[in-house]
């Protein structure tokens, strides 16, 4: 039979291409869009977080402040700087602050006519959902009217879960110290 | 055990999406995105449709107690997910990002623990494939927990990986996937191609009336960190329009990631103007708000010029903030003309040549236009081949692709280069972050139940290294010869014998073959023989190997063999030594731990 001696070695080539090894360190978050086209599954049954207390508000701060910064812009004392100033630090503040806000609560109006045209709402909205203003004395089936405020309402609210230690529930953002 | 749901997984470089349907659906199935629990700040957990492929290595104090994530495996030691990412902003030497890009790496063991790369001391490091068990084994518990009736063991499951992973980065993935909890059935989808099917979900039976026979489609996906090109022809089998792939590039490591970093630098140049210095934190800070800037600039109707602000990082987060303006014509021309410069078909990327010192590490692109790559692409395949590439259509995936400029850019520049018919875009529902693990999904689903598929076969041809005999010169090394083992296109389901002469195995000890594959030689035959080995035409991978047991009929110590390759139904490749002279058959493996 033919005896052929079959090669042995692995060869690895020094491999070309620069060396760029910071770019991939300094991975950021990426800011995927927070509005889902397409229908999303209920949230997996997390475990019951809130059963060592904490409130839902201080989950909010905390959120806020983490993605947004919102605690630390609105403390800041104003007086000591301009509009443009202001309005620098502001900008991002609230663009976060409105990611944040859309993922959690994904906010809708209540009536989806624009604002400012005529509209006719049916009488059976309560009060939370339906403010009439001015005097009106039909006691018909609708209610129409010029539409001043469209209102907001939650397409949902899904809070993270926290489940630190107690003593730690009302710990609005961590101190900060760089070594 | 049956299976209720088709699960898809894209795996991605930076991030990681799961899509699901319940395969009794009717017609057509009704594709969910799965919310998946991850930490996001210490002892908080929020639900996201994606996760973030960052693994941080928590030191002593930062470990995560029991009973945080809704489910109690995993150690608390390796943090995945959203707040990995934000470690792996502020402490890199701790965090592993990009561990897919590792495993398509062939220069190093991918079974070693070397990630973080650069990691000090004493910090625990941990393996490509372990970082990529890890992301899966985060997937796979966030399905238990969501769905404990139907555990992910038991339902189909797709999982997508570049197209232009080799056969041993597709095994490494298996490895790591099947590690993680997948069944043995699972399947691996080329991600270009799940773009397709995510496309073809969108427009439903419609697709038949976009597309022509004879049409040619151009998959062009730029994700975070990598470019993946596709083409895709249609054309008619038995009066009915069918899909296959024609060829795939080369794995490029360019992506979005690139731009933010090269946006970055130019804001980083504005702020030097106003005589501002940033530190560390603060050009982190500057990339979240280059990201935001480029997608707002680049939009159709971006402003002229958009207000980058870094904000004071203590408490005095006004009186900190610095800002500077950015404007529009400046950053279109920094990211389209730089990423996706205007070109002929006839340029190629260039190549910057090393200087002499070479360190080990990612082989980044060294020309980062975009463009160059494509035109090499389809540059490259008309020279070789009969079939006259025309791409008629454009497909456009990653969310870099949210930018109306680029698209424009692409559209412009590949119908300058066929005038005569100007490819078209195919739109879909342009949902950029979630089209691969959708199509995934729609794959698996159609699997199952039917439905229009994409032929496709082996995206290379592979080739064994046999070294020539004759005398030996000494210092020389023998020449090398490559036989072509798998040809390019090789179907799911064949098995085909390796013709030539036979050679020769040592019984009781280990063999090893240097191997090859090709993107470009797509004409080769099953048992052709190359002379030599070219390497602008064949890239060598991981070498393959057998452990022959000691004989058990005589003592001769060598058995003839001949070669044998197998692709599974499942896309696994398979090589086997066949012995001539018994039943015998030895399968070859990756080795993947380079010598």
């Amino acid at each position: 039979m033919g005896r052929v001696s079959v090669a042995f070695q692995a060869f690895f080539a020094a491999l070309g291409g620069r060396l760029t090894g910071d770019r991939l360190q300094l991975a950021l978050a990426d800011q995927s869009s927070v509005t889902d086209r397409f229908p999303v599954n209920a949230p997996p049954n997390i475990s019951e977080g809130s059963a060592n207390g904490r409130s839902e508000a201080v989950t909010l701060l905390s959120a806020l402040q983490r993605e947004a910064r919102l605690v630390d812009l609105i403390q800041e004392p104003l007086g000591d700087y301009s509009d443009e100033q202001v309005g620098a630090a502001a900008r991002d503040v609230l663009r976060d602050c409105r990611s944040v806000l859309e993922r959690l609560f994904a906010l809708r109006p209540v009536l989806d006519e624009v604002e400012e045209s005529e509209v006719e709402a049916s009488a059976d909205l309560g009060p939370a959902r339906l403010r009439v203003r001015g005097s009106s004395s039909s006691e018909g089936e609708s209610v129409r009217g010029r539409l001043v405020h469209p209102g907001w309402e939650a397409g949902r609210c899904e809070l993270p879960q926290w489940s630190g230690d107690t003593n730690d529930q009302l710990v609005v953002a961590p101190a900060e110290i760089e070594i | 055990m049956t299976s209720r749901f088709v699960i898809g997984i894209d795996l991605g470089t930076t991030n990681c999406v799961v899509a699901y349907a319940e395969l009794e659906s009717p017609d057509a199935p009704k594709i969910e995105l799965l919310q998946i629990p991850q930490l996001v700040t210490a002892g908080t957990v929020e639900s996201f449709s994606n996760l973030p492929s960052f693994l941080y290595l928590a030191s002593e104090r930062e470990q995560v107690a029991a009973g945080v994530l809704p489910w109690s495996s995993g150690s608390g030691d390796q943090i995945v997910g959203r707040s990995a990412r934000t470690q792996a902003a502020e402490t890199p030497e701790r965090t592993v990002s990009a561990a897919k890009s590792w495993l398509g790496h062939s220069g190093v063991d991918r079974h070693a623990a070397i990630l973080p790369w650069e990691a000090p001391q004493e910090v625990p490091r941990i393996s490509p494939v372990c970082a990529t068990q890890r992301y899966l084994e985060h997937l796979v518990c966030s399905w238990n927990a969501a769905h404990p009736d139907a555990p992910f063991t038991d339902q189909k499951i797709v999982i997508t990986v570049p197209a232009s992973f080799d056969a041993s980065a597709r095994e490494l993935t298996r490895e790591a996937a099947v590690g993680a909890g997948a069944p043995a059935n699972f399947v691996l989808l080329e991600e270009p191609q799940a773009a397709v099917y995510a496309w073809l979900t969108d427009e439903g039976e419609l697709w038949r009336d976009r597309i022509q026979v004879g049409d040619q489609l151009l998959v062009c996906d730029v994700g975070g960190g990598t470019t993946d090109l596709t083409l895709i022809r249609a054309s008619e089998v038995d009066g009915a329009l069918q899909l296959d792939r024609l060829a795939v590039g080369k794995h490029l490591l360019v992506g979005g990631d690139n731009m933010d970093l090269a946006l970055a630098h130019h804001a980083v140049e504005a702020f030097s103007e106003q005589n501002v210095k940033l530190d560390a934190w603060q050009s982190v800070s500057l990339w979240h708000a280059c990201r935001h800037a480029k997608e707002s600039l680049l939009a159709d109707d971006g402003p002229e010029s958009q207000k980058v602000s870094i904000l004071g990082r203590g408490r005095k987060l006004i009186g900190g903030t610095v800002s500077t303006d950015l404007d529009r014509e400046a950053v279109t021309r920094l990211l389209v003309d730089g990423f996706f410069p205007r070109c002929n078909l006839e340029d190629r990327p260039q190549m910057r040549h090393q200087s002499g010192f070479v360190q080990i590490g990612l082989p980044f692109e060294s020309d980062t236009a975009i463009t160059r790559h494509i035109a090499n692409f389809l540059g490259n395949y008309d020279q070789s081949e009969s079939t006259s590439i025309q791409p008629t259509h454009l497909l456009f995936n990653g969310g870099v692709f949210r930018s109306g400029a680029l698209r424009q850019r692409m559209t412009d520049v590949l119908s300058a280069w066929y005038v005569d018919r100007p490819p078209a875009e195919l739109h879909g529902t342009r949902d950029l972050d979630h089209a691969v693990a959708r199509g995934a999904a729609y794959y698996g689903w159609t699997k199952e139940r039917g439905g229009v598929r994409i032929r496709g076969g082996t995206a290379r041809s592979y080739y064994m290294g046999v070294e020539t005999a004759g005398l030996a010169i000494p210092g020389a090394p023998r020449p090398l010869k490559a036989i072509c083992v798998v040809p390019f296109g090789m179907e799911e389901g064949t098995q085909v014998d390796v013709p030539g002469s036979e050679i020769g195995l040592v019984l009781g000890q280990p063999v090893q073959f240097r191997f090859f594959s090709s993107l470009v030689r797509r004409e080769d035959q099953v048992g052709a023989v190359l002379d030599s080995v070219d390497e602008n035409q064949l890239e060598e991978t991981d070498s393959l190997e057998a452990s022959l047991p000691p004989s058990s009929t005589g003592n001769e110590s060598y058995v003839p063999v001949r070669f044998q390759s197998r692709v599974t139904e499942l896309g696994v490749f398979e090589l086997w030594c066949v012995s001539t002279q018994s039943e015998d058959r030895w399968k070859l493996e990756f080795s993947v731990r380079p010598e």
